[in-house]
């Protein structure tokens, strides 16, 4: 019998921009609603904070960082403490100016959307990265 | 002195949630004029611009565990936290507040991020 390691979703879940928000929504739903059996996720800043059994997260799973801006700072601080990423997914992909202030209920729509995208996008990898190391 | 709330946003647990929908309500509420927050993944990668927020601000963490990520962090990026708030032990002083899940905190996770916002605007400063 093979093993098929799960796959690790790391979301920057940045708090001053509102492509964070989409990136944490994005995670959620692969994690919770599309691939909950073949995912697992860590909090970022475990990578710093944690003793360093977090550090081996990224060696031990193949890892797919979910960024909401272009600095890209979910795989960045995965490659600077734990190991380089598979995929990086960055939500600046899929939408303008992802920081920029989001008012209304006009833009619910446009936004859930988007979540729904980038999360099928991070499914996606996942069956890749889990069928290529069979 | 600027007001700067970090949470951990913690995605494995609904504390991480809390501490996230805490800062919407400091930031993007009433008190949004007095209040602004810095993305902590910013703060990991030294961001040089982020760093000199946090050096220059009164900093209040909102941690979702006791591993208390936001406020390593923060020290990291040189901050000095004059509150460092573990939403655990504020559930701790009204369990009837509890969060539901990461997905949707419910109505007592809403109550108990109000606590948390009571906390940081009346007790400002002195970490109880």
């Amino acid at each position: 019998m093979s093993f098929t390691p799960k796959v690790g979703i790391v979301s920057c879940s940045g708090e001053d921009c509102f492509g964070g928000g989409v990136s944490r929504m994005a995670t959620l739903e692969v994690l919770h609603r599309l691939r909950p059996t073949d995912t697992v996720t860590i909090c970022l800043p475990l990578f710093l904070a944690g003793s360093g059994g977090e550090r081996e997260f990224a060696k031990s799973f193949p890892t797919i960082t979910v960024d909401g801006c272009a600095k890209m700072c979910a795989a960045k601080g995965t490659a600077k403490y734990s190991s380089e990423p598979a995929v990086r997914i960055n939500v600046s992909d899929y939408m303008d100016d992802p920081c920029s202030k989001v008012d209304g209920v006009a833009k619910a729509g446009e936004v859930s959307v988007v979540v729904r995208r980038v999360a099928s996008d991070i499914a996606s990898h996942v069956d890749r990265l889990r069928s290529q190391w069979r | 002195m600027k007001k700067v709330v970090v949470p951990c946003s913690g995605i494995g647990k609904a504390f991480g949630a809390v501490s996230r929908e805490t800062t919407h309500l400091l930031t993007q509420g009433m008190h949004s004029t007095d209040y602004r927050t810095v993305c902590l993944p910013l703060l990991m990668t030294d961001d040089t611009e982020a760093r000199q927020v946090i050096e220059e601000s009164e900093v209040y963490v909102v941690d979702g565990c006791p591993m208390k990520c936001a406020s390593v962090v923060v020290k990291h990026a040189g901050g000095k936290p004059v509150m460092e708030i573990i939403v655990p032990k504020v559930l701790a002083v009204n369990k009837d507040h509890r969060p539901a899940t990461v997905l949707d905190i419910g109505e007592g996770g809403r109550l108990l991020c109000e606590d948390i916002v009571r906390i940081i605007i009346e007790r400002g400063g002195k970490d109880e």
